[in-house]
């Protein structure tokens, strides 16, 4: 296992692309968070170890219009998008501990398959809700695509980057399980575009975050759009909640931040 | 006295504030091996095919030991206490909880340990599980047990704790109201930061040194010497340094098996356990299910409480006999009830064997009866302060095993929980004390109950 | 590999995918940090790493060649004890001791980045900590204090340790 491990030490992006090649037999070792204990209790035996805390993919670029977020980039930093994106800055607060935040990534949280007992990746939400785009290598070599459908397919790709178009309002609602550290058992985003549309996300859900349609098409009206967000979302019964519970959640979350979003007009 | 109200250091304060404090995992012996064990992936089933084999010939591997190794496989934590022996250190033919131990393995390091145990054969025949207590009382709930569902040794014969005083039937007849509730707290587990970890060290003149986290040092040195059949003089334990115990660290849960491992490879070797196993493995506190049906008057007097409980003893007994009797004693809470029926059992089911944490088989029955308490002051629609000084433990009031009281707290606990939460009591409930009862607070079916404080 | 721990430089042999936990405790002997779940969940192996508080257990090698890593054996010796190290053993903050480590590190990171006595910005600062023993109250009183600059008056000899009444301390 972790003898017989090739490891690879990237110091450029560019270096680790060359060495991700199309991805196979290839783990990705970021803050290593979520990767380490996997290989520490045996559940997963990397044979090529792709390490990225040289690379360079940490970058953080917010100065117009457009922020762009390196894969690699610690989740603590995102504290400095407090004023341009403000419900990003408040989710990654709640994520886990000190200490967690500094050493794990927004990629790491972005790519984090759906967890054994409780869900992960709340990061997703507020990128949902920004309709991010997420720059990634795969089989298929390079592509951009909408972090929507970077999330339906991203097992075994190295992502790069996100960008987005700050929005003029964000608000962000997530019913947490105090803890010495948090466990996010459901969360909402909202997003208001300089364009005035407004888009809604839900993360604590089975396998990973998703935007809520019905709910936005009904967003003029918080109670109406809070009951049709149960639509579009799948729940799940794990360690933190049951699906019962979520279901009636939801549409409190929704409400909550669409109050939010139209106090900040 | 010098100590109290003195400022005194702790013994290990330095060593801890210093990172010097030597825990078990700390200590460091040349040649340690690691250990792991193959775990039932099931709740119950007939066990057969078992095959290390494989496991024996990897390199990196010093030792396998399995149920066959152990000179005396079943041996009763309690035997001294009269609870026999019902549980194999390690699975013999069949396993009655997930996580069971089967088989460890002793090698270089943690990775080829764990390889060796993937490399263990085994066949399962699977079995309906019983994983609720009051199933185990169903007619078509399977047995689990060698003797039934539930221990049948209390005073060698009997199939449960049981006290009766006074008369129950005259109490519920005599009662205006009877008010009855249902209590089931869940298994907690001990969560230590330390998780079970053990060291055996095999010295050049025969003797074991044993590096343990266990509480019980001489209590867990007398398991070991017995399952092994060895003089306890062949034994050293170290150990006195607990990472966090609270009672689950009294069941000996790695010591005896990493001295056989010792044994049979000649090495020292390391049993540490993952952060899973102690959740997923280790004893907790027992979850419990209690009945409670009181006979209560108008006015809120007590007259008699009928209790049935049952203790969820897991897969083996363990200390539960002994946990549901110390539960027994403490059924009527802080106050005194004259007439009691009460049953407790020790009921097995599927699940990890349960144990000690702390207060041990009181804890359950504190939360039942003070949450009856405020359950009988709802029904009454009394004050909930009141109806508790009014049945509080007196000086001369007896406890269930007519123990008299010479010095209960009840009273003076009670009207210090009103102060706290900014509660006037009525002037005649502010004014009560322990003292021995008379006139209003000695009724009639109180007539006769008491005993002498100087007899005690 | 390289790395500096507690000023002394060291020469790293495992596999750089090998957790800083694992070459702490089983390749310099460093014992501190402790194996509390192994998952970054407790915090009872948290080092600083440049500075930094760090799960020992989620860290590899790799990722960290050339840094400079600090444990509680570096913070102070018992008859050198630093003013957090004198601050929890005046406070009572450590019981069974297990979590002390993680604790202490982070403690001392929380002080050094100008961390104050404000109770809720000590429980912020800790939450990835784990405590059994104590009910965290000690801990924050221990923390409090030394990010106050608290003086004790505490004196550690190989008789023992002796400790003194400090007024309006309870």
């Amino acid at each position: 296992m972790t003898q017989a491990t090739e490891v690879l030490l990237p110091t450029s992006a560019d270096e680790a692309v060359a060495l991700f090649g199309d991805g196979s037999g290839v783990t990705i070792v970021a803050g290593g968070t979520i990767v380490l204990p996997e290989i520490t209790h045996g559940r997963i035996a990397p044979t090529r170890a792709l390490m990225l805390s040289g690379a360079g993919l940490d970058t953080l670029d917010a100065g117009g219009s457009t922020v762009t977020i390196g894969a690699a980039l610690p989740v603590a930093r995102l504290a400095e998008l407090a004023q341009d994106v403000e419900a990003l800055a408040q989710c990654a607060l709640g994520v886990a501990d000190y200490e967690i935040r500094r050493q794990g990534t927004v990629g790491g949280n972005v790519c984090a398959g759906a967890g054994r007992d409780a869900p992960r990746g709340d990061l997703q939400g507020p990128l949902l809700a920004l309709d991010a785009s997420a720059r990634s290598i795969g089989p298929d070599g390079e592509t951009t695509e909408p972090v929507a459908d970077f999330l339906g397919h991203r097992a075994g790709r190295l992502l790069l980057d996100l960008s987005f178009e700050k929005p003029a309002a964000s608000a962000f609602a997530a019913i947490e399980y105090p803890h010495t550290h948090e466990y996010t058992v459901l969360a909402v985003t909202g997003v208001r575009t300089a364009g005035g549309e407004v888009r809604l996300a839900a993360t604590g859900l089975a396998d990973h975050g998703t935007r809520l349609p019905s709910a936005e098409a009904a967003a003029g009206d918080p109670d109406a759009a809070g009951a049709a967000a149960v639509a579009d979302v799948k729940l799940g019964d794990d360690a933190l909640a049951s699906a019962w519970y979520r279901e009636r959640t939801l549409p409190v979350l929704v409400r909550r931040v669409l109050s939010k979003l139209e106090e900040a007009r | 006295m010098k100590a109290v109200g003195a400022r005194l250091p702790r013994y290990d304060g330095i060593e801890h504030v210093t990172g010097r404090t030597t825990y078990v995992d700390d200590v460091r012996v040349p040649g340690m091996l690691w250990v792991k064990a193959l775990r039932s992936p099931v709740h119950s089933a007939a066990m057969s095919g078992l095959d290390t084999t494989k496991a024996e010939a990897m390199p990196g591997v010093h030792a396998v030991v399995t149920h066959a190794d152990v000179p005396l496989l079943e041996y009763g934590h309690l035997s001294a206490l009269g609870i026999p022996a019902d549980e194999p250190l390690l699975a013999k033919d069949e396993v009655r909880y997930k996580g069971q131990p089967i088989a460890l393995v002793a090698a270089e390091d943690e990775e080829t340990a764990l390889a060796a145990v993937d490399a263990i054969t085994v066949d399962f025949e699977e079995r309906t599980p019983l994983l609720d207590v009051r199933r185990a009382f169903d007619d078509d709930a399977p047995t689990v047990h060698q003797w039934g569902n539930w221990y049948t040794h209390f005073e060698g014969e009997m199939d449960r704790r049981q006290i009766r005083k006074g008369s129950i039937d005259d109490a519920f007849e005599q009662a205006d109201v009877i008010v009855q509730g249902v209590y089931r707290p869940a298994a907690i587990e001990h969560v230590p930061l330390e998780t079970q970890v053990a060291l055996v060290v095999p010295e050049a003149n025969g003797r074991l040194t044993i590096y343990s986290c266990t509480q019980a040092l001489y209590f867990s040195m007398g398991v070991v010497a017995a399952h092994l059949q060895v003089p306890l003089n062949k034994l050293k334990v170290v150990g006195g340094t607990v990472g966090g115990g609270f009672g689950g660290k009294v069941d000996t849960a790695t010591e005896t098996m990493c001295a056989l491992l010792a044994q049979k490879s000649g090495r020292p070797v390391k049993w540490r356990w993952t952060r899973e196993e102690e959740f997923l493995c280790s004893s907790t506190r027992a979850p419990w299910h209690m009945e409670i049906a009181d006979a209560v008057t108008k006015d809120g007097w007590i007259l008699g409480r009928k209790m049935l409980t049952l203790h969820d003893s897991g897969a083996y007994a363990r200390f539960s006999p002994y946990g549901l009797t110390k539960h027994s004693f403490h059924h009527t809470g802080a106050y005194t009830i004259p007439n009691l029926s009460f049953d407790g059992f020790v009921v097995f089911t599927n699940r990890v064997p349960t144990t000690a944490m702390r207060g041990f088989g009181v804890t359950s029955v504190s939360f039942a009866t003070e949450t009856h308490m405020s359950r009988i002051a709802d029904v009454l629609g009394l004050d909930p302060y009141e109806v508790r000084l009014k049945n509080a433990n007196r000086v001369g009031d007896t406890s269930p095993n007519r123990i008299v009281y010479t010095d209960p707290s009840t009273v003076s606990v009670v009207k210090a929980l009103a102060g706290g939460m900014d509660v006037e009591l009525a002037t005649e409930y502010a004014a009560m004390t322990r003292d021995p009862r008379e006139g209003d607070l000695l009724p009639a079916h109180l007539v006769g109950q008491l005993g002498n404080p100087e007899d005690h | 590999m390289k790395l500096t721990v507690n000023g002394r430089p060291r020469e790293i042999e495992g596999a750089p995918l090998t957790t800083l936990l694992h070459v702490l405790r089983e390749e310099l002997g460093v014992t501190s940090p402790k194996a509390g779940c192994e998952q970054g969940g407790c915090g009872a192996c948290t080092v600083l790493v440049d500075g930094e508080p760090q799960r020992a257990c989620l860290t590899p090698v790799g990722a960290i060649d050339g840094s400079e890593v600090t444990t509680v054996e570096g913070l102070g010796a018992p008859e050198s004890l630093s003013a957090l190290q004198q601050a929890f053993t005046h406070h009572y903050a450590a019981q069974c001791g297990f979590c002390t480590s993680g604790m202490l590190m982070a403690a001392e990171a929380y002080i050094a980045r100008g961390g104050t006595d404000d109770r809720e910005a000590i429980q912020e600062a800790l939450a990835g900590h784990v405590c059994r023993c104590t009910g965290y109250v000690k801990i924050i009183d221990a923390v409090a204090a030394a990010a106050r600059g608290d003086a004790f008056d505490l004196t550690v000899t190989a008789a023992g340790t002796a400790m003194t009444n400090l007024g309006g301390v309870s």
